[in-house]
């Protein structure tokens, strides 16, 4: 009795911190609670009428018997593999772009004033406009679902990126010039000529994926030497190398600056991944073959609707699942962050 | 000046205004009537220091090692950061300031800075911090580990045991050790410290007094030291300069006897004691000036 009186105390306590497994049962209260809801709304009562009818929505254990066509006949992984590549491609670039800008950004406060217009932009256009406007833009392939990923992030990427570099304090820019910290922009040039040729790599060869070809694997090399794989190269090396050459040109932007802003950085990306991962949804409404978007659409069309909220369940846990690796990643790669480490 | 072992018992400390410099030995550290003013010709316009003048001569095989004094926010670190080069402070408004005949174009490693938080990177271990301005200077990687962890030994630290930890695994005075190794492996030939031991507690404090008084004589630099505590920068300065409430001015330049014995024991002698009495007196009168006339 005195224990559990103890316990409720604690609950009333604000910030109280309760223990991992009592965290756990917390989070796992909440499931069952919603799958308990769930089921009470969707059951046949004493008369066989329910609470909720079935359009409305459809009973657990029908929902969940609906997984073995989600998966066989609606080719689950394909899509879940087609929708985080879409996403991985779109957010790819748009780190490309946004991390160097960024760090420039924050270093350079000029650059800053000259970018901010066009990130409260990109952050504040509206997702759904983006929309008919890619469609315009890049055409109905997955070049345009990338196009889109990127458009709808970049904005959020540079404006945090210029942030956290500005948040690094001023004492490890004072220590790192007493201590010789300078220029070198013989470095500079090698380091960034070698960023140029990644870019090159990633736009030559993801500009040639994200187009429709042929089957035949002749005609594809042939389409490989063809000019405009060529040009893309080109231009990915001069944007790497323009990119890169102010931060590899300066010992204090490479050492200090970037390192010390770098956590924040991931930290950011891992949490406009989120975002991203919901807006894809979005793209994959219109002319898709593959896609969680797409299943759930052909699912309010020709049904089975039990598909929509298996989607929905598998979005949120692949989402869930994303994100945990990605902190475990950042936990390994930066041992001296406190917040890492609880 | 009479020899600290003339007197028996309690040996006598000097507190006596600085004589003038000797023309002869050319001068390491040169400000004549330094200004530094902000927002100059605005209503927001701010002195933090107004006419400052000193002379830090160099002289052969040993360096000066100037305690600086003052109330709170009179600009003592004004004077530090103008001498490293570092912006905002960085450059001065009007006068001169002078480093070895050259004035002052940026920061550089001939002078180094130890601030009050260590400010040790948190993504480098130990080595990789104290090798950081080896690093800037492009010295090859065997050599600066080699060198950083001669130096770890130095400031008392464990080269294998804490070489490979990171800055949030260290205490307050471990770090301000790494800080100081950080600082001196580059051999500057002036040091600047902000308070270096503001943060730690008295016991940790002493020794590491004693640390930067060994050191120090070792390498032969001119050390720019500013405290708030009294008994340090007499115990440590070989002068003390003791500057106004704001816009902080020099009032007074005073000698003192340099740390030639153990902190705790001296700092435990009659003779000391009176000395830092001496300065105390001195700065109790300018923190009344500052209550009495506020500034204009």
């Amino acid at each position: 009795m005195a224990g559990w009186q103890q316990w409720l105390a604690r609950v009333r306590t604000i910030r109280d911190l309760p223990s991992q497994l009592e965290s756990r049962l917390f989070g796992a209260a909440s499931i069952a609670l919603g799958f308990l809801a769930w089921h009470w709304l969707t059951m046949p009562w004493g008369d066989g009428n329910r609470i909720l009818s079935a359009t409305l929505l459809p009973s657990l254990p029908d929902t969940l018997a609906s997984f073995r066509s989600l998966w066989f006949d609606r080719a689950l992984t394909l899509s879940v593999l087609a929708s985080l590549g879409r996403v991985l491609g779109g957010f790819l670039l748009t780190a490309a772009i946004g991390i160097p800008l960024g760090l420039i950004a924050g270093s350079y406060l000029r650059v800053n004033a000259f970018l901010k217009p066009l990130s409260i932009f990109g952050r504040n256009v509206p997702l759904a406009a983006l929309i008919p406007l890619t469609l315009i833009w890049f055409g109905l392939g997955e070049l345009q679902k990338v196009m889109f990923i990127f458009l709808a992030t970049v904005g959020f990427v540079l404006f945090d990126t210029t942030n956290a570099v500005q948040a690094v304090p001023d004492r490890f820019l004072d220590t790192a010039y007493t201590l010789g910290a300078h220029r070198t922009p013989g470095k500079g040039i090698r380091r960034a000529a070698l960023f140029g040729l990644v870019y090159a790599l990633i736009f030559s060869f993801g500009l040639f994926l994200l187009q429709n070809h042929n089957e035949d694997s002749a005609s594809l090399i042939q389409e490989m030497t063809q000019s405009p794989f060529w040009w893309h190269a080109a231009i990915g090396f001069l944007l790497g190398s323009a990119l890169w050459f102010p931060i590899q040109s300066h010992q204090l932007l490479r050492k200090v600056l970037l390192p010390l802003a770098l956590p924040d950085i991931i930290n950011n990306l891992r949490l406009i991944f989120g975002v991203a991962f919901g807006y894809i949804m979005l793209a994959e409404v219109i002319d898709a073959k593959r896609g969680l978007g797409f299943i759930i659409t052909q699912s309010q069309r020709v049904g089975p609707r039990e598909h929509i909220y298996l989607c929905l369940i598998i979005i949120s846990l692949l989402a869930y699942g994303i994100d945990q690796s990605i902190r475990s990643l950042q936990r390994k790669f930066f041992p001296y962050l406190k917040n890492a480490e609880s | 000046m009479p020899s600290p072992d003339s007197i028996p018992g309690s040996p006598p400390c000097i507190l006596e205004d600085m004589p003038p410099p000797p023309a002869d030995l050319p001068l390491i550290v040169d400000f004549d009537k330094v200004a530094k003013t902000y927002d100059h010709g605005t209503p927001k316009a701010f002195t933090s220091i107004r006419d400052v003048s000193f002379q830090v001569e160099d002289r052969p095989d040993i360096g000066e090692f100037v305690g600086i004094l003052g109330p709170s926010g009179c600009g003592k670190s004004t004077v530090l950061r103008l001498i490293a080069g570092l912006a905002p402070q960085f450059p001065h408004t009007t006068g001169s300031v002078r480093i070895n005949g050259q004035p002052v174009t940026g920061p550089g490693p001939d002078r180094g800075f130890v601030f009050q938080d260590y400010s040790n990177f948190p993504h480098r271990t130990v080595i990789d911090n104290v090798a950081f301005g080896l690093e800037c200077a492009h010295v090859a990687e065997k050599e600066r580990r080699t060198k950083a962890m001669e130096w770890i030994q130095k400031v008392g630290l464990d080269p294998l045991k804490d070489g490979l930890k990171y800055p949030h695994q260290l205490s307050g005075g471990m770090n301000q050790r790494v800080a100081i190794a950080r600082t001196l492996i580059m051999e500057p030939k002036i040091i600047l410290m902000d308070e270096p031991f503001g943060a730690l507690d008295p016991t940790t404090r002493q020794s590491m007094q004693d640390l930067l008084v060994k050191l120090w004589r070792e390498l032969e630099a001119t050390v720019f030291f500013v405290t708030h505590d009294i008994a340090e920068a007499v115990y440590l300065g070989d002068r003390v300069y003791i500057f106004s409430p704001s816009p902080g001015t020099i009032r007074h330049q005073l000698r003192v006897s340099p740390p030639d014995r153990p902190a705790r024991q001296m700092q435990a002698e009659r003779g000391f004691q009176d000395s830092v009495q001496g300065v105390r007196a001195i700065l109790e009168k300018l923190e009344l000036e500052k209550t009495a006339a506020p500034t204009t």
